[in-house]
């Protein structure tokens, strides 16, 4: 007996010794915080699930702290036109709200603060139980980092999902969601598009949701990319056009005016059972599944995208958040804690439970959390692999993503043929390209 | 001399109102067309250079600028004639005799969609035209017209909002050129005529005139200034359907963040415009 | 018989008229009554049990109050800065002769026919280096370009009908230019001057554009928050309507009370 608790005593004691080690006097949220007590910090939140999850949360944090979190909501469309509006006129945003292809830009323009720099400037502050690697590699590099230094922690985390409803795909004879794009759209496609109901919805806005949702997402499956290795546009390529053809003929299958659909149309359709299945962000699992949003909750089921001719390329975005260089000392420490905290391993379950995607590996290891939330399994297998250019994420995009949007729907509107409409993006994201100075070995070709 | 004053008065008159629009008027210009020399992207400032008339060129070669000016003076060209017909029909039922009542409080509901926020009208229209729990497609008998996501339709939707908007606008310049009738003129006519057509030629047509040329004018700058009815209801979807020259502007400037361009434009866009004020000017302040 | 027939058309056409100006508010009203899952149903439902609770999120969790009161303060004092202004100018411009006058009218006019985004650009760009952005009194200030214009436009027509005969005794008695304007002529124009402060705050109120890039969340004007709601996750569109409605109804009362002059300050005053 006494054996036993002398060496649990002993092994509570290393323990306390290595804790020490790390965390030389015992690291707790309330005494880093201590110092910046009273500090404001102002931050941009989307209007989506993962963004609710925290601020219901956040009590909490500001309690312990004594740190006051500003929250100003805005619709994802205007999000960075606000940001990098607050940025070049030195406003008061304490922290930059990175989507993955915004990352080159703030980088670039020296608005965000790489973490390292955090964690030399104020030891005091960085939690001995961060632990960077339990970040999803993949989201870690393509959410928070450029060029090989991290800026940000990833934050509310997508992988693009199938979301079906089974029991329509039950009543047209099918057991499960289709494993390929081109069984959905030559088997399911047909049976499934009926008596005002469709197979399929593809978010076509001609908003960032038409490069990232529609655009992107035919091309990577089907072999296709934005880029070749040398930066000219690599639309032209069989891939590429194989993948643009494939959208227009699978356009019969959804509903009309589907360039008008945003992710609350989607999303909206699918809840309401016009539409079997949806290619959607892991983020509006919430909305789907509660039955105050959805008619459908019952019959919701989640599986990977489907694969393409070149395998699974599922859609990847997300958001991080960075300490914004304008912000003062107490800010960015403020900012900074606020930042760690949001995304910690200690409070990814409850931020998952509260509807929140967490990109910790740690908690969907958690069975009780799995089996609550049904598209854990399909998430954990997306996030393996990916393609964290799947949007090129370097400075330039705002303006290419813009000519993608303008000839991507006008493709789809059939104004204009894939070809055309490919060359067109081609030549004119060559362009941006070109002024930017990739192409005279000004600029290294990082995306 | 009457209104003959010292300079000094004059000045003490009107210099701060010419002070406060040059500052919030003049300046900003001023500083639009040094940018629209310029290389100036938003995400950008790092590498501001001079660049002459570079985004000048750009501008006056690049399809997407005609189109959205196209558009615009297409949508002028539909939604007007039917504005000013309907006006004049709403003007002449007013004018119309008897009823008093019901025509007061005709003219007050005419009141209510000038006033209204145009943002709202967009907002409104987008609850409206849903194809699915739209109040539009119920009352046109169960249809299912997708008003929205359609190139043709959502175009047609702006002009049905615009004319909504305006027509009792026109309606009621109208109806005041109609009441500027002398009574017995009209009167004399009405004992030789039956024929409203005629009245309406000969008799009544000289008086509208100069409010029928005011909102010509008017509409003309309202419909380049036009933005929140559409940013609220199509954003200038699908695809560039509904891109009006406002709202294309706005999209280079602070979604593409090339201010350079976006203000080039916006200069070329003023300079049409104050060539349409001139015009303005002539037809009515001659006397000024 | 005819000519009751006739009384008869008439009547059902402005009825008919009058259906069309006032049903889209009646939608936008009932819909703001109803619940989010009420308000997606397909085809729309007519008849359904209120609730209130779209304005009681609105206003109170959204601070849709906190931009209807910024609204309010941009637009008063935007309206009083332009009378400040404009006033003396209309009578200068009225009354006084003097060189650049033409010129000066033409000035005048053509800022209201300029589009808000010619300003827009530069205007933020100018705040931005000036440490302007999301303050009220940015937006206080660019409003004058569209409401300088209209309250000198309509004073001016109202200082002119005043016969000079009214002010020549004081004149021969040394008063001022100044005095003349403020004791004489001012108590006569201000029927024109409440005409001009009404256009002044409805235009300023309804405005969209400059809000939308001026301002960010101290000074978010009432419009630039409405269309904030739209490409959230699920468009809450009672939600939507009931801030649509919160923003319209001071415009549609102050319109109302204005509305014999509503076309002469549209217009203007090029129609009376």
């Amino acid at each position: 007996m006494t054996l036993k608790k002398l060496l649990c005593s002993a092994a509570i004691a290393t323990a306390l010794a290595t804790g020490a080690h790390a965390q030389s006097d015992g690291w707790s949220l309330a005494k880093a915080a201590e110092p910046y007590k009273g500090t404001t910090v102002d931050v941009v939140f989307l209007l989506r699930p993962g963004y609710e999850a925290i601020e219901a949360m956040l009590p909490e944090f500001e309690k312990e702290t004594g740190i006051k979190i500003n929250i100003i909501k805005h619709p994802y469309e205007n999000a960075l036109g606000e940001q990098v509006r607050d940025f070049v006129a030195g406003g008061d945003l304490d922290i930059a709200l990175i989507d993955l292809v915004w990352i080159g830009s703030f980088a670039e323009n020296g608005w965000i603060v790489p973490v390292d720099k955090i964690r030399e400037q104020y030891p005091d502050i960085i939690d001995p139980d961060l632990d960077m690697a339990d970040f999803f590699p993949l989201t870690l590099d393509a959410f928070g980092t450029w060029d090989g230094t991290v800026y940000g922690l990833p934050f509310d985390n997508y992988s693009g999902l199938m979301f079906y409803n089974a029991c329509m795909l039950k009543d047209a004879g099918f057991d499960g969601p289709p494993e390929t794009w081109e069984e959905l759209k030559d088997t399911y496609g047909p049976a499934l598009t009926k008596d005002g109901k469709y197979a399929f919805a593809l978010q076509s806005k001609r908003n960032e949701t038409q490069s990232a949702d529609s655009f992107a997402r035919v091309i990577w499956p089907f072999g296709g990319s934005f880029l070749d290795d040398n930066f000219k546009s690599n639309l032209m390529s069989e891939g590429s056009q194989a993948g643009l053809k494939f959208r227009q003929d699978l356009m019969q299958y959804m509903p009309d005016g589907i360039v008008a659909y945003d992710h609350a149309e989607t999303v909206n359709a699918f809840a309401q059972g016009d539409v079997a299945m949806i290619t959607e962000w892991s983020a509006f699992y919430s909305s789907v599944v509660s039955p105050d949003t959805s008619a459908v909750a019952d019959c919701v089921e989640i599986a990977p995208e489907p694969k393409g001719p070149a395998g699974r390329k599922p859609a990847l975005g997300g958001f991080s958040l960075a300490v914004a260089e304008q912000a003062d000392e107490a800010e960015k420490a403020a900012a900074w804690l606020f930042i760690q905290w949001a995304t910690s391993k200690a409070n990814a379950k409850e931020y998952v439970e509260r509807g929140g995607v967490s990109a910790r590996q740690s908690v969907y290891n958690d069975e009780e959390l799995a089996k609550s939330k049904k598209f854990i399994p399909a998430l954990v297998e997306s996030w393996q692999e990916g393609v964290p250019e799947f949007r090129p994420r370097f400075a330039e995009w705002p303006e290419i993503t813009e000519i993608v949007q303008e000839w991507g729907t006008k493709m789809m509107l059939g104004e204009v043929s894939t070809e055309d409409g490919a060359k067109e993006i081609g030549t004119r994201m060559e362009e941006v390209l070109d002024a930017a100075g990739y192409y005279d070995g000004k600029k290294p070709l990082v995306q | 001399m009457r209104g003959q004053v010292s300079r000094r008065t004059t000045l003490g008159f009107i210099g701060p109102a010419v002070f406060g629009l040059a500052i919030v008027g003049i300046a900003p210009l001023l500083y639009a067309v040094w940018t629209s020399l310029h290389f100036f992207n938003l995400t950008k400032l790092a590498r501001v250079e001079f660049i002459g008339l570079e985004n000048y060129w750009t501008v006056l070669t690049d399809g997407v600028f005609w189109q959205a000016m196209g558009r615009t003076f297409f949508l002028l060209a539909t939604a007007l004639p039917l504005q000013i017909a309907l006006g004049l029909g709403i003007a002449l039922l007013l004018h119309q005799p008897g009823l008093t009542l019901v025509k007061t409080l005709a003219r007050l509901s005419l009141v209510l969609p000038m006033a209204t926020t145009y943002a709202v009208v967009g907002l409104l229209g987008q609850v409206m035209f849903n194809q699915k729990f739209g109040v539009v497609n119920q009352l046109l008998g169960g249809a299912n017209i997708n008003w929205i996501g359609d190139p043709t339709n959502a175009f047609a939707m702006i002009i049905f909002w615009d004319v909504w908007q305006w027509t009792p606008f026109v309606a009621l310049v109208l109806l005041a050129g109609l009441t500027m009738v002398p009574g017995e003129v009209e009167e004399a006519a009405r004992l030789e005529t039956n024929s409203w057509w005629t009245i309406l030629r000969h008799v009544q047509l000289p008086f509208l005139l100069p409010g029928l040329t005011a909102v010509l004018i008017l509409r003309t700058a309202d419909t380049l200034k036009l933005f929140d009815m559409v940013f609220t209801l199509t954003r200038g979807g699908p695809g560039a359907a509904t891109e009006f020259i406002s709202l294309m502007i706005q999209r280079v400037g602070f979604r593409g963040f090339d201010q350079g361009l976006a203000s080039a434009q916006a200069v070329i866009l003023l300079i049409i415009t104050i060539i349409l004020a001139r015009i303005y000017i002539r037809v009515f302040y001659k006397e000024v | 018989m005819r000519r009751q027939r006739s009384t008869l058309w008439q009547l059902v056409l402005l009825a008919g008229v009058i259906l069309l100006c006032v049903f889209p508010f009646y939608w936008m009203v009932t819909t703001s009554l109803k619940t989010q899952i009420v308000a997606l149903e397909a085809p729309p439902v007519w008849i359904f049990e209120p609730t209130l609770d779209n304005y009681r999120e609105a206003l109170f969790e959204d601070g849709v109050l906190r931009t209807l009161v910024n609204s309010l303060i941009i637009a008063v004092c935007t309206t009083l800065l332009a009378l400040l202004l404009g006033v003396p100018a209309a009578f200068a411009l009225a009354r006084f002769e003097f060189r650049g006058k033409k010129d000066l009218w033409f000035w005048f006019i053509t800022n209201r026919m300029v589009s808000p985004i010619v300003l827009a650009l530069p205007f933020f760009l100018i705040a931005r280096n000036l440490d302007l952005l999301d303050k009220h009194i940015t937006l206080i200030l660019i409003y004058l370009t569209f409401n300088l214009p209209i309250v000198i436009w309509i004073v001016t027509d109202q200082f002119r009908g005043i016969p000079y005969d009214l002010d020549e005794a004081a004149r021969l008695e040394g008063a001022s230019q100044f005095t003349i304007m403020r004791k004489i002529c001012l108590p006569l124009a201000m029927p024109g001057v409440a005409v001009s402060a009404i256009f002044s705050f409805i235009f300023s109120w309804n405005e969209l554009m400059f809000g939308l890039i001026l301002t960010r969340s101290d000074a978010k004007t009432a419009p630039a928050m409405a269309v904030s709601f739209m490409e959230g996750y699920d468009l809450p569109y009672g939600k939507i309507m009931a801030t649509s409605t919160l923003i319209v109804i001071p415009v549609l009362i102050f319109a109302l009370i204005a509305s014999k002059q509503l076309v002469r300050g549209l217009t203007m005053g090029a129609v009376k």
